[in-house]
């Protein structure tokens, strides 16, 4: 069971300006209502389970196998904080379009959070084991499509209500699918960043010279 | 034997589990256990054999997820895993139980949450229905979304004339996945006429004694149960609760009443199964007693009509102009901002209507009922004068609605009240016939016996039919208030129907006319009137709704009174506007100063002037702080909105002097096919609208042919699309292909008329050039540039 209690501000701010803006009091108090808002709609769910890394199905592409080498198996997850979020987002959008665009950084970083806990509830229950960072459906040259799979084997469109479309987006649309390497051994620390991401010729934050996290 | 010899034995024992039985089958469930009916028909028929032999009397095919989403990618097709199935469902029982045709739900998010359509998943019910043919009835089962089980009982029932069991899932906050109640669920259920429903799956028999004591409280219907064995242990995949324990905690179940079919969900076993036939054989069957009055609901929020519940009447564009140039110019955001504002303001009920000449009142419909699902939770009643209108709207309609109306004319009673029954809506009945409205109140109390009595014999029960006895205009009768009232009172005691009225028409041709609805409004709620359609927005009418349930003792120590005026906000107070600037207030995003200071300025200055001279430069100062990294994007977006406030001022004002309302002009925006992220499209729409453009906004996961045909009804060149993921760019490459290659798009030369500009996170320019666009917009303000380019600012 994961709870949210709170919304990284500082890593919402970065969708909608970056950490060089200066904050007054009104964007203050819309980050304040906004955060309440989500809070209490989000619904965390997910799931995850281990593979071996034989199922050649999974493995497509080089930046899975070069993300997953050393690792025998692999744990697959995914996580969703729910559909009252993305309409909690749809009816801002009529109503008031900067309240929306916060609420979407700030349900954006939610999950991300919650998929933050998750990573430590897997690593805690596999105390001897190396992990990986999460690796997604849609980085460097691993299929997209790949997310209906994933969503197959974890049975999570009946027991967490988490489907994909024909274009493979995720539904609810604050969701995320990913893969950990698991190793015996300690893995060679290869860093996220810019170079595997696909966003990297059109990304604002690198133009503005920040970074997400990524 | 067939369902109805079944229903006549006090309990119907259904089946256990198949995925747990064939995983200890050994057998690994791979991706689709449904073709095993093919590769391993033996071992499924013996899982079938295994829980008829304590006992099952419905066994449930093997066809839980053989859909054709599900398996495109198989090698096998539908009509095949399902006819094979049956098949050995019914080799294996012979004449000892019936045989259900399993489904699922289809394994993608219907719309507004997923981007299938209604009809899609109608067509894929229809594919497993049809090639059940073989079954002896038709079973859906673990259920979320609402809107998809109606999709498929719709299927059932007009492919087939096999009963229709629905059971849907829930959690512990006694609501699907989809949001969906309980109640919700039974109501909308029942008034598609299945003939049982309850709960599956998810929880254990213990956990689901209130969610099934929910279902007692709202359905006379046989209730159906098949919880799990408990709780999955995440590791080993095992259940909790064992078979004595599992039979004991559904014995308690049923002892609810009205619960009548029992089984097993995840987890459970033939020995289940025998536990459970044990507990219920001594048993009798008995009815819950249902203390509910006649309630309407969405997918998410019933209404209980056991007292005055107010019917927003603004979605209708009867005398309002701005409403139908929303109409006409497809702009259903403004048709969603008039129906956010009326929930805001209490409204617990909305009436929708699109009717007008100029446009396809059926299509409109749909898209209007559609989009009010995805933002607003209230029921809806459905308006329109053209039954092929009401039921397009019924189809999709998510929940139990109101259809407004059906009169006393034979026409109406004959195309109208069927349309309500196959739906199983509630109806307004008004009281008019081939004659007119009568004068009298006895002449408009029979017309209301009459709609009735032919209601019910077309299955509708009484209280779903809400009588208007009609209101007139009491400056030209003054004579008619007290009949309608009259009317209303004796429908209300006689017939005991509830009632409605439309209440402001009351007061035309009158001074003063708030004062005279006011009153009406009270007099008519001492009458007995359950359902006033007004503007909620209207603070005196929802304040007369208000008190009324006070003083007539509805509303328990004035509570919902007492929270509403203590905590009603101040109203802001008017500041002094003489300090600032209107450049200022849109900079520093004051709404309120900001019309103030467009009203005063268009005393003494022409409009245009003051778009080009002070909106404009105002709005494109923010945009380069906000390139600049001075401001956040909400910031940016605070200001265009109170841009817009100026633009709306500037409308009012130019539509009183009868001017045409400033337009730079006219852009579509959509995202485009298959796509469902919209934000970013938004933020354009936001900063294009304030820029003095006319935007026509399709949406999201918008078809090619509706950009194209919009082009071209609307004589529009200039055309946005975004997408955001890479699925999604071959759909935006396709809508530029398709209106490249419309004749009506080119100019006599050949050359296309259309200029598109795109943008989206993972597009780049030259992508956008390689996909034949015109022009690459990084963001919103780039978008502005464009437009500015193409019609010159």
């Amino acid at each position: 069971m994961i709870k949210l209690k709170e919304i990284n501000r500082a890593e919402a701010l970065r969708y909608i300006g970056g950490s060089k803006v200066e904050m007054n009091e009104n964007m203050d108090a819309l980050l304040t209502s906004c955060e309440k808002e989500i809070l209490e709609v989000a619904a965390v769910k997910y799931l995850y389970k281990k593979i071996p890394l034989n199922d050649s199905k999974l493995l497509i592409g080089n930046s899975i196998k070069e993300h997953l080498k050393g690792c025998g198996e692999a744990i697959l997850i995914c996580a969703t904080i729910g559909n009252a979020v993305d309409k909690l987002i749809r009816t801002a959008s009529v109503t008031d379009m900067s309240k929306a665009v916060v609420l979407d950084a700030m349900a954006s970083t939610a999950v991300e959070q919650a998929c933050g806990m998750l990573d430590e509830i897997i690593s805690q229950e596999n105390p001897d084991k190396f992990l990986t960072w999460r690796f997604s459906p849609g980085y460097g040259d691993y299929p997209i499509e790949l997310q209906s799979k994933f969503l197959q084997i974890l049975d999570a469109p009946r027991k967490i209500g988490l489907c994909t479309n024909e274009n493979s987006i995720l539904t609810p649309t604050k969701s995320v699918t990913a893969i950990m390497g698991l190793s015996d051994s300690p893995i060679e620390k290869r860093r996220k960043g810019c170079a595997s991401c696909n966003l990297k010729k059109t990304c604002k934050f690198r133009k503005s010279g920040e970074r997400c996290e990524f | 034997m067939n369902f109805s010899d079944l229903l006549k034995n006090d309990y119907i024992i259904l089946d256990g589990a198949m995925g747990t039985m064939i995983q200890k089958s050994g057998l690994k469930l791979g991706e689709i256990p449904e073709t095993l009916n093919l590769t391993h028909p033996e071992m499924i028929k013996d899982i079938h054999r295994g829980y008829v032999d304590v006992g099952t009397q419905i066994v449930c095919a093997n066809t839980f997820g053989a859909n054709g989403y599900k398996l495109k990618d198989s090698g096998y097709t539908v009509e095949e895993i399902i006819k094979a199935g049956i098949k050995n469902a019914k080799d294996a029982v012979g004449d000892k139980a019936l045989v259900a045709l399993d489904i699922g739900p289809i394994g993608q998010l219907l719309e507004p949450a997923g981007s299938m359509s209604f009809d899609t998943a109608y067509d894929y019910f229809k594919e497993e229905i049809l090639a059940g043919a073989d079954a002896d009835v038709i079973f859906f089962e673990t259920m979320t979304d609402l809107l998809e089980v109606k999709a498929g009982v719709l299927a059932a029932r007009e492919n087939s004339n096999k009963p229709i069991l629905v059971s849907m899932t829930f959690e512990e906050n006694m609501r699907t996945f989809a949001g969906v109640s309980v109640a919700s669920a039974a109501l909308t259920l029942e008034g598609l006429g299945v003939n049982a429903l309850g709960v599956n799956c998810s929880l254990g028999p213990d956990e689901l004694a209130p969610i099934v004591k929910e279902f007692t409280k709202w359905t006379n219907l046989p209730i159906i149960v098949k919880p799990n064995a408990g709780l999955p242990d995440p590791n080993s995949n095992t259940y909790n609760v064992k078979p004595k324990d599992f039979s004991e905690s559904l014995s308690k179940i049923i002892d609810f009443g009205t619960v009548k079919l029992v089984g097993g969900c995840c987890g459970t076993t033939p020995e289940y199964i025998k536990a459970l036939k044990e507990v219920v054989e001594n048993k009798k069957y008995t009815i819950a007693e249902i203390k509910k009055d006649t309630s309407v609901c969405s997918g998410t929020t019933v209404v209980e009509i056991n007292q005055p519940r107010v019917i927003g009447e603004r979605i209708n564009p009867t005398g309002k102009k701005l409403f139908k140039e929303a109409l006409i110019n497809n702009d259903i955001d403004y048709i969603l901002s008039q129906a956010i504002s009326q929930v805001n303001a209490g409204a617990d009920i909305l009436d929708v209507n699109v009717g007008l000449p100029e446009i396809d009142e059926k299509e409109m419909m749909v898209r209007v009922i559609k989009a009010l699902q995805s933002v607003v939770d209230v029921p809806l009643q459905i308006d329109s004068t053209k039954p092929d209108v009401l039921e397009a709207a019924l189809r999709i309609y998510n929940g139990k609605p109101i259809v407004n109306s059906v009169n006393g004319e034979e026409k109406s009673l004959n195309t109208v009240l069927p349309l309500v029954k196959k739906y199983g809506a509630s109806v307004i009945g008004l009281v008019l016939d081939e004659d007119g409205i009568p004068k009298t109140a006895e002449g408009r109390f029979n017309i209301a016996k009459k709609i009735v009595d032919r209601a019910k014999a077309v299955g509708i029960p009484a209280k779903d039919v809400y009588i208007d006895c009609l209101t007139l205009t009491v400056s030209a009768q003054q004579e008619g208030c007290i009949e309608t009232l009259k009317a209303l009172h004796k429908v209300k005691t006689e017939l005991g129907c509830k009632t409605c009225l439309g209440v402001s028409n009351i007061s035309f041709g009158l001074p003063n006319r708030p004062l005279i609805n006011h009153i009406f409004l009270t007099m008519a709620l001492e009458e007995g009137l359950d359902l006033p359609i007004i503007n909620p927005n209207d603070g005196d009418m929802m304040g007369a709704v208000r008190a009324y349930k006070v003083l007539s003792n509805i509303d328990k120590n004035s509570k919902d009174f007492i929270s509403f005026y203590n905590e009603a906000k101040p109203e802001t107070p008017k500041i002094s506007c003489s300090h600032i600037t209107l450049s200022d207030a849109i900079i520093n995003g004051l709404k309120n100063e900001a019309a103030t200071l467009t009203q005063k300025a268009l005393e003494n200055k022409d409009a245009m002037e003051i778009v080009n001279g002070e909106l404009i430069p105002a709005l494109d100062r923010v945009g380069a702080d906000f390139e600049q990294n001075k401001i956040f994007l909400p910031q940016l977006i605070q200001s265009a909105n109170v841009a817009q406030v100026c633009f709306e001022e500037i409308k009012k004002h130019l539509t009183k002097t009868n001017n045409t309302p400033v337009s730079k002009g006219k852009i579509i925006l959509a995202t485009v096919k298959g796509d469902i992220h919209d934000i970013g499209k938004n933020i354009v729409k936001v900063l294009l609208d304030n820029y003095g453009y006319t935007v026509v906004d399709l949406g999201r996961d918008v078809a090619p042919e509706l950009i194209v045909e919009t082009a071209i009804k609307q004589d529009i060149k200039l055309i946005g699309l975004s997408a955001l993921m890479t699925t999604t760019l071959k759909s935006m490459e396709d809508t530029i292909a398709l209106a490249r290659k419309t004749p009506e798009l080119q100019n006599p030369d050949g050359s296309s008329k259309c200029i598109f500009f795109v943008g989206g996170a993972v597009l780049t320019k030259d992508y956008a050039m390689k996909i034949g666009a015109d022009y690459y917009c990084k963001d919103a303000k780039e978008s502005v540039d464009t437009a500015k380019k193409v019609f010159g600012a």
